[in-house]
């Protein structure tokens, strides 16, 4: 142990029922070595730490073998009897400790070597998370059997150049503002110790957020008594109290204690500010669903006409009306208050700051609905619209569509189309396109615009609306008429007119040309011999595909012409490396005369 | 598309139209060729209201000499705008195809509370506030005493459209309730009292069922529209509601008191005039004499409520003598509610006809049926004599004074109950005194009587021969069409069981079953989770729900008792469902079919319904 080595006399074996292979193991902090007693045995071991990702043992007991099994993190594991349980406590101690610090220097060597010459030690969780993505992604995951399983790059090469992929936080990171959360967090239950009558509220600046979202009068209470009138805490627990009244729906005993405590009346009072807003938003409400206009018109129920009706018993004592507030109303409070959406962009977490920013907000709000006299034209154009019987009517054209492309692989694919279709009938389609100008009409049309211009000065539009059109009508057209006859709808593309195996196999190569091509391309300049190894491995790779796609390109006959389109970049990238490849081989054998040619 | 019905070029306006759309039309031609009642039902999302509103308007357009005026009658002012937004676009079409000779002048007609632009009123609280409140700005002597003391405060746009006088019109168009607040707001007229104004010049006047079913706000608004109007009543499967909630009238212990509380105002009132104005009084005693209460010609602005008894049955006679002198009516009053008081005073409940109550009162506190019939009218022209402006606080005794009237009109029809607890809470007396209608013929008789078509329609009037008789009249026309369906946009189901196989039940014993409302619980849970966009939940008690959960999911949103806060819930569901956060709507049970009846608003929705109930 003191050098750093453990020796043991064990039996290997290939599994817990196997009988074993006797020999010696031998652990240095390192790897560990077992070497049978007889040297004709092939179960040699020599394992690195680095590979082991764990190890389980047997318990002690008098009628079982001390065992220890080592796994490793490509799943496979050794397993080891030794002659007495002690031993093998000696060896499961030096294996967990030759574990720890293998796994820690591996990670930090990967944090330190920018490109690092072996694969790293991963913990499980990176791992996990490599293992997920390939899971994800059959493509990713061909490739990575391709390559990776092929021995033509390493773990870490495959991976360095999918950094983001594996990047947690850059993954995750939120693209678009995040809205409010469904759930009514700040109804929060108490927590009880269960023996005093005590109970505790946990707070945290999300609960807040909401709370003074949903509960104008708090947040307004808050900025007019903290910290002036009350500390942080006290402001809370009064707050929670109230709380505790109204779950008690005891409105009696309510308004005793807001007799008595005027800020705490605050809290269990009506909230006047919402009442407002709500009289404020009533008027500018859809009138095809405004129910308060529907009882401002109902003269049948004049106080005691008509019939008697559920609810109108709700007869209370004025004095107690403003502590009426029910669970229901808080409810479709907190629904409209997450459909209006986060209107903050304030840190969370001091209070102040958030209950300032939301008064503001709410302002900003007023402010905008007394200066937007659009909104009212805008409610009733939605009126009419909803008045109208969709499918009587006729098909509406729209002479302008805006573009949008949704999905960008469909757009290009349309215009690899096009491109494809101008190439093919280059001559025919210039042609067209030229027949209707003569020179002299050109030359006549240039010189006028620019007398034009020279009299006027320049005015936008520089290009006549017209021409303009007819050139993005021109331009339209070629795209719309390559997609009408290659796909029927706008999701075929080229590839979906060939057969599936030459498609398929197309895009393999094309991604496998891809991931061969940028760390072919990355690892120039060649300064190390790692790279140069690399650098070979990766241009034997390619050649290998080369041909393929070659016969790929004879083998078609229907589709020839659009393969061998398709086919021809590929080559060309390929030929490209190969190029600079020999070139930057020339330049080395040229520099340094002692390297050998014979490394292709 | 312009087509032709027999003799009619109808304008519809859209490319297509729905074969139930023109066979509805066909039928309804006829009724009104023949100048008769109709009643047709036609199930929601077929465009019932477009194909009405595009016959009756082309029917009137191709008979130019004729007056056909149409009278739509809507349940509730959101259906009105409705209305009123779909008749825009006819309009628009009619225009664009006939030029000038399209012009026509529709509104909606609403309460003050709906139409008001005057801000220091209209912010009132409720209808009856605002009414008072406009009163007290507009009433005869109010105006005739701010022409010598400018402090006294009047309405402005009230006294522009005085000024106006017949300038003040609506140009034709068709206006909503927020187009008139509009034009009113851009004229500095009053909206309401212009809107009541140009009622009888307009076209087609669209207002609630009440403005021709319930005598009190017919009286009013709809004294003098010509016979050969069309009434069209919408949405009518609860028309027989309606009417005989028009006609019934219940009383309270709070009732009681806030009457006395009147009376004892009035009596005030009257001691004050006494010692300063007694030639008012005076006046208002030989007015009596001389006949009615109050049929002359009242300024708009005095008009109140009207008598609540119908037209035909308004006694055109002098008031009785011993209660021309207002001291005597007022004592009258009072013993009418220390009577009503006592016989709140029950353990048990009673039933009653009108005969043997008026009997009853008669025998107890001397007041005979004449002179109950002319409670209400001899109320009115004391208020007016007394120039009582705030008039919502006198609502306790104006329905005392309904009451007196009604039960002494009618001697069938109607019946009185005495409840003296509500039958949930037992345990808190809470006595109630009603007068019920349940004749539904009674108050939509004067509507068949007055004007020559009446269409009733409804996307459900089953059982269709249920309603003559319900409503007691002959329709010449009486049909039921189907939709037509292209495809399956509806899709209902039965649900008996829970998913641990145990029957669910909306039963009341088992409402509060843990097990039935897990199996509830969960059922809602999982159609929230996969259910898109919008789901409404008709639950006979809140308790099946938990809402945490379903909030993992959708918004909740809830109909609750307060108006404002649930249509704002409402509004904001739609928003929630248009930009695809999803929400729940819970709502008060209603009638099955006519929840699930309004599942698609067109053919181009599509919706599930869930019956879970074994």
């Amino acid at each position: 142990m003191a050098d750093g080595q453990v020796v043991k006399r064990a039996k290997f074996k290939s599994s817990v029922k196997d009988p074993g292979v006797p020999g010696v193991l031998t652990m240095t902090r390192e790897k560990c070595v077992f070497k049978p007693s007889d040297p004709s045995s092939a179960a040699k071991l020599n394992i690195e730490f680095k590979s082991i990702k764990g190890h389980k043992f047997t318990k002690e007991g008098s009628n079982k073998h001390a065992l220890l099994n080592l796994t490793q993190d490509q799943g496979g594991n050794y397993i080891f009897e030794f002659n007495s349980f002690p031993d093998r406590d000696v060896c499961r101690e030096f294996v967990a400790t030759a574990i720890a610090s293998s796994v820690e220097a591996g990670r930090t060597g990967s944090e330190r070597s920018a490109v690092p010459l072996h694969n790293e030690q991963l913990s499980t969780a990176e791992m996990e998370r490599r293992i997920k993505l390939l899971q994800e992604d059959s493509e990713l995951q061909k490739l990575h059997k391709q390559f990776v399983i092929g021995d033509i790059l390493s773990e870490t090469e495959f991976w360095a150049t999918r950094m983001k992929l594996l990047d947690d936080k850059a993954s995750r990171k939120p693209k678009q503002r995040v809205g409010l959360k469904s759930d009514m967090i700040f109804n929060v239950k108490p927590s009880s110790d269960g023996q005093s009558n005590r109970v505790t509220f946990n707070l945290t600046p999300e609960i807040i957020h909401q709370i003074f979202a949903e509960k104008p009068a708090v947040r307004q209470a808050y900025l007019n008594f903290v910290p002036s009138k009350m500390t942080e805490k006290d402001f809370w627990t009064k707050y929670w109290r109230a709380e505790y009244l109204h779950s008690t729906k005891n409105i009696v005993a309510a308004a005793a204690e807001a007799a008595e405590d005027e800020e705490l009346a605050v809290f269990l009072k009506q909230d006047d500010i919402l009442v407002n807003e709500a009289r404020r938003k009533i008027r500018r409400v859809d009138p095809t669903l405004d129910m308060e206009a529907d009882e401002g018109d109902d003269y049948t129920h004049l106080p005691d006409h008509g019939l008697p009706r559920d609810g109108s018993k709700d007869v209370m004592d004025s004095q107690y009306e403003q502590y009426r507030r029910s669970f229901l109303q808080d409810l479709n409070r907190h629904a409209a208050v997450v459909l209006e959406g986060r209107a903050i962009d304030v840190e969370l977490g001091d209070t102040r700051s958030v209950a300032e920013a939301l008064a503001r907000s709410k302002q900003v709000e007023l402010a905008n609905e007394a200066s937007d006299g659009n909104a009212n034209q805008e409610r009733l154009d939605r009126i009419s619209r909803m008045a109208e019987i969709e499918d009587l009517q006729a098909p509406r054209d729209h002479p302008v569509a805006p573009l949008s492309i949704k999905d960008p692989r469909d757009y290009f694919d349309s215009q690899q189309a096009n491109a494809l279709k101008t190439f093919g009938d280059t001559l025919a389609g210039t042609k067209q396109m030229t027949s209707d100008l003569s020179t002299s009409e050109a030359y006549g049309s240039l010189r006028e615009s620019i007398s034009e211009i020279k009299a006027v000065g320049l005015r936008a539009p520089i290009v006549k609306p017209e021409v303009a059109l007819k050139v993005l009508n021109g331009l339209n057209q070629n795209i719309s008429s390559t997609k009408y006859q290659i796909g029927k709808n706008a999701h075929e593309s080229v590839l979906d007119r060939l057969p599936k195996i030459t498609r398929d196999e197309l895009l393999l190569h094309w991604t496998s040309i891809q991931e061969l091509l940028k760390h072919f391309w990355s690892s120039y300049p060649i300064t190390t011999t790692y790279l140069y190894t690399k650098v070979g491995k990766l241009k034997d790779a390619m050649s290998k595909i080369y041909p393929k796609l070659r016969d790929l390109k004879e083998s078609q006959s229907d589709f020839r012409h659009q393969v061998s389109l398709l086919v021809q970049p590929m080559l060309q990238a390929l030929d490209a490396a190969f190029a600079h490849y020999d070139a930057d081989l020339q330049k080395r054998s040229a520099k340094s005369g002692e390297r050998p040619n014979g490394f292709v | 598309m312009k087509f032709q019905i027999e003799d009619v070029t109808v304008y519809f306006p859209y490319d297509h139209i729905y074969p139930e759309q023109h066979a509805y039309m066909v039928e309804l031609k006829r009724a009104l060729d023949a100048k008769g009642h109709c009643l047709l039902e036609m199930p929601t999302g077929t465009g019932k209201t477009i194909a009405l509103l595009s016959l009756i308007t082309s029917y009137a357009l191709s008979k130019p000499s004729s007056l056909v005026k149409l009278l739509y009658c809507t349940r509730t002012v959101h259906e009105m705008e409705k209305t009123l937004a779909e008749l825009k676009l006819l309009h628009r079409y009619q225009r664009l195809h006939l030029g000038d000779a399209a012009r026509t002048l529709a509104l909606g007609l609403s309460s003050r509370k709906n139409l008001c632009i005057n801000p220091a009123v209209v912010s009132a609280e409720n209808r009856d506030s605002v009414d008072a409140g406009c009163r007290k700005l507009t009433a005869s002597w109010v105006r005739a005493l701010a022409v010598e003391n400018p402090n006294i405060p009047t309405c402005r746009f009230y006294e522009d459209y005085e000024k106006a006088a017949s300038d003040a019109v609506l140009p034709p168009g068709v206006y909503t309730l927020q187009d008139l607040r509009a034009f009113g707001k851009e004229k500095g007229w009053c909206p309401y009292f212009l809107a009541r104004h140009m009622v009888q010049f307009a076209n087609v006047v669209v207002y609630s069922y009440q403005y021709l079913l319930d005598p009190k706000v017919a009286g009013i608004i709809s004294k003098e529209m010509q016979r050969e109007s069309v009434v069209v009543f919408d949405e009518a499967h609860n028309i027989d509601n309606v009417c005989i909630e028009a006609l019934s009238v219940s009383v309270r212990r709070q009732t009681l008191e806030g009457a006395t509380r009147n009376l004892n105002k009035m009596t005030q009132e009257i001691q004050r005039f006494k010692n300063t104005d007694a030639g008012r009084l005076r006046a208002e005693y030989n007015r009596l004499v001389d006949g009615l209460a109050q049929r002359g010609n009242l300024p708009i602005g005095d008009t109140w409520l009207s008598n609540p008894v119908l037209p035909d049955d308004i006694l055109k006679q002098a008031v009785p003598g011993h209660i021309r002198k207002a001291e005597s009516f007022v004592s009258l009053l009072r013993r009418l509610v220390q009577y009503l008081k006592g016989r709140l005073e029950t353990e048990n409940v009673e039933k009653e006809g009108p005969v043997a109550f008026v009997g009853s009162i008669n025998a107890q506190v001397g007041i005979d049926q004449k002179t109950l019939r002319f409670c209400y009218d001899r109320l009115h022209s004391l208020m007016l004599t007394l120039e009582i402006t705030d008039t919502d606080e006198f609502l306790h005794i104006q329905t005392i004074c309904d009451f007196a009237t009604l039960v002494g009109t009618y001697t069938r029809g109607f019946s009185i109950i005495i409840e003296p607890f509500d039958e949930r809470m037992p345990h808190i007396p809470d006595p109630v005194l009603q007068l019920s209608c349940h004749d539904a013929s009674l108050a939509i008789k004067p509507v068949f009587e007055r004007f020559q078509s009446v269409v009733i329609t409804s996307g459900t009037l089953s059982p269709i021969d249920l309603y003559p008789r319900l409503l007691n009249f002959n329709p010449v026309v009486s049909r039921s069409f189907t939709m037509s369906l292209t495809r399956d946009c509806i899709c209902p189901m039965v649900l008996t069981r829970g998913s641990d196989q145990l029957p669910v039940s909306t039963k009341f014993d088992l409402r509060s079953d843990p097990g039935v409302e897990r199996n509830y619980g969960r059922l809602l849970l999982e159609m929230v989770s996969v259910v898109p966009d919008g789901i409404v939940c008709f639950f006979v008690s809140y308790s099946y729900m938990d809402g945490i959960e379903i909030m993992q999911h959708k918004l909740v949103f809830i109909e609750t008792q307060d108006v404002v806060e649930t249509t704002l819930a409402l509004d904001n569901y739609r928003k929630a469902c248009d930009c695809g956060r999803g929400a729940v709507f819970f709502c008060c049970q209603r009638q099955a079919a006519q929840c699930v009846g309004r599942v698609i608003r067109s053919k181009a929705d599509y919706g599930m319904m869930i019956f879970a109930d074994k």
